[in-house]
């Protein structure tokens, strides 16, 4: 069973300073987040920026839709042959609206399922946390697996200027 | 991260100060409760009317349902709720995607319309049912389906509108889950459980709001893209496929962009008395109603170029198929619904828009805005009550020989489309007591990323542009 605590900060500054306070001491990238109510630009806090895959979702699906929405017209269209107007059986033309169609139905899909994914969200175990995070105070959360290091994160925290320390 | 400071002319406009974090989600959170008396009556008074308009709805499809000529008016208010209800989110997406600092506050009330979109399906329910299919008595009129089943403008058009909704919803969701958090920590009763359950778990790590911005950003583009392709499906196979020798390129951008301009218009509308009622002054700048002057009026000048645009092939064709569609559309019994909205959407906006005072105040803006919206309704009354009005039995000819009466609207249609319009605004007015009328986050993003600063002798806004 993992062990978590959060230092909760009112300012940037001492929580950006605790960020690199836990990188000095030691702590590998991954075992600390900060936790803010606001999107601050990316980096602000030298936090540790995670790989998604988040964009391979929506293509995936418009890949999909749009090979189902070929085969769905094709297959029509040489099952039920309509000369119109002399126009050739398998007309692109005639084929847009549905396939523009299907291809984007498939990607919202599809992104919707990559946001349950990407976003871990329904978060089931939303661990620690403090109501004050979305007032604008900024939360640094700490996950250990190992319960000696506890101590050294209070210390950090401490010294970057937490005003309070919250155990899990 | 670049910086941009924004000067401000005078002592007058020297810009608000920003607003503490705490007090951003304490105030906003308080908006959803405790509606004022003036409130109360005007969601009764419009849940009365929207209403009267449904069952008006049902009376006259029951009564008349076998007749489209009848149904002209009821097809240009799903024009008209197209236009508006799927317009104005796009005003929540646009100017974030350019990361204008300017827009955060105002986001959460355009997306609120995407919830609206549900009156434009319930209106089209019996426009689908009495659309004709491709081929009757054996012939086919012309349509863009000319190799499909027979009822495909059926199926495809009203899943074009589902998705629009679900993509509206996607993104107002998308973008609301860090104030369900904000109503899951600060909120009481109902609220709070609601917003515990919507925020999925929500606690604002960095993962989290990456993710967010992305979603953002591809729900933004998707309805983007789904809502021009609806205006493409519905001016194509509830307008022109109803008139014969019809054909007009230009109508579906055109319709489009009218609606973009509607929409800026509603949402100006929504954020006048958001600002005005609900006392929000300090997180509504001045800033947003110019900047949504200066996106009005443009919008408003493109009206002028697609109409023209459109207006001129016809005009220079002059075969007896453009004579037909001008006499159709402009010049014959419509020519008054014609000349009104040329007025309300284009001159009077473009006299009232282009003055720079104008665009600075409120008041006037909320004026030209009413005005715009009239002008549209009277512009989809001149598209589409004559469209509808075409017999039957003549939709399979070459041209429109004999171009219909004006079809004035009975009792029923007029209800219908005050109940239509009437539910659009309650439905918006409902959410705000749903959720935060502004967006929590990014109010308080607004106010992290900008400060008010002495600039010389002046004011300005320092911005900042994270990239």
């Amino acid at each position: 069973m993992s062990k978590s605590i959060l230092g909760l900060f009112q300012q940037p500054e001492p929580a950006a300073d605790a960020m690199d306070g836990l990188k000095e001491a030691g702590f590998e990238l991954g075992t600390f987040d900060v936790l803010t109510g606001t999107p601050y630009p990316e980096g602000a806090f030298g936090e540790y920026v995670p790989q998604h895959r988040l964009f391979r979702f929506p293509a995936f699906g418009a890949i999909i839709g749009f090979t189902l929405s070929v085969f769905l017209t094709a297959v029509t269209q040489l099952a039920y042959p309509m000369v119109t107007g002399g126009k050739p059986i398998m007309s692109i033309f005639a084929m847009l609206i549905i396939m523009y169609e299907m291809t984007m139905l498939a990607g919202v899909i599809a992104t919707v399922i990559g946001i349950v994914f990407e976003s871990r969200l329904p978060n089931m175990q939303p661990g620690i946390y403090d109501t004050r995070i979305t007032e604008g105070w900024i939360g640094v959360v700490i996950t250990f697996d190992d319960e000696s290091k506890v101590a050294d994160a209070e210390s950090v925290l401490n010294k970057a200027g937490a005003l309070e320390i919250k155990h899990a | 991260m670049a910086s941009q400071a924004v000067a401000h002319e005078s002592e007058h406009h020297a810009p608000p100060p920003n607003v503490d974090a705490d007090m951003v989600a304490r105030e906003l959170i308080a908006t959803t409760t405790g509606a004022s008396g003036r409130f109360k009556a005007w969601v009764w008074g419009l849940g009365i009317l929207s209403i009267a308009g449904i069952v008006a709805l049902v009376i006259k499809f029951i009564d008349q349902g076998d007749d489209s000529t009848k149904w002209g008016y009821v097809a240009a208010l799903v024009s008209f709720l197209l236009s508006v209800a799927g317009g104005a989110p796009m005003v929540a997406m646009a100017p974030v995607m350019a990361k204008a600092n300017w827009v955060r506050p105002i986001t959460r009330i355009a997306s609120l319309f995407s919830f609206a979109s549900v009156v434009t399906l319930v209106m089209l329910i019996p426009l689908v049912a009495i659309l004709p299919p491709l081929v009757t008595e054996g012939a086919r009129r012309r349509t863009i389906w000319y190799e499909a089943p027979d009822y495909s403008p059926h199926i495809w058009t009203t899943l074009a509108l589902v998705m629009l909704l679900i993509t509206g919803i996607m993104l107002f969701y998308s973008a609301a889950l860090p104030d369900f958090a904000s109503m899951r920590d600060h909120s009481t009763g109902w609220r709070k459980r609601l917003g515990k359950r919507l925020a999925r778990g929500w606690v604002g790590t960095d993962a989290q709001w990456r993710t967010l911005r992305m979603r953002i950003g591809m729900f933004g583009t998707f309805y983007f893209l789904i809502l021009v392709f609806a205006n493409f499906l519905f001016t194509t196979d509830f307008g022109q496929s109803m008139v014969p020798g019809w054909r007009d390129a230009i109508l579906p951008m055109y319709h489009t962009v009218s609606g973009f301009q509607a929409g800026v218009a509603g949402g100006v509308i929504a954020l006048y008395f958001s600002r005005k009622y609900m006392k929000l002054e300090k997180f509504i700048h001045l800033d947003a109603f110019w900047s949504l002057g200066r996106l009005l009026f443009a919008l408003t000048l493109l009206w002028i170029y697609f109409f023209y645009s459109s207006f001129i092939v016809f005009w220079y064709g002059r075969s007896e198929n453009d004579i037909a569609t001008l006499n159709h559309q402009i010049k014959g019994p419509m020519i008054w619904a014609f000349f009104g909205a040329m007025i309300l959407l284009w001159f009077v906006p473009w006299w009232i828009l282009i003055w720079n005072k104008v665009r600075r105040g409120t008041t006037v803006m909320v004026m030209g805005s009413f005005v715009i919206l009239v002008g549209l309704m009277l512009d989809r009354i001149r598209m589409f009550v004559p469209a509808w009005s075409v017999p039957g039995d003549q939709i399979h000819e070459k041209w429109l020989k004999v171009i219909p009466e004006t079809y004035w609207p009975d009792i029923f249609d007029i209800l219908i489309m005050a109940g239509g319009i009437s539910l659009v605004a309650f439905i918006v007015m409902m959410m705000t007591r749903v959720v935060p009328v502004l967006s929590v986050w990014q109010v308080q993003e607004f106010n992290l990323l900008s400060k008010p600063i002495k600039y010389i002798r002046g004011h300005a806004t320092l911005v900042a542009k994270p990239d």
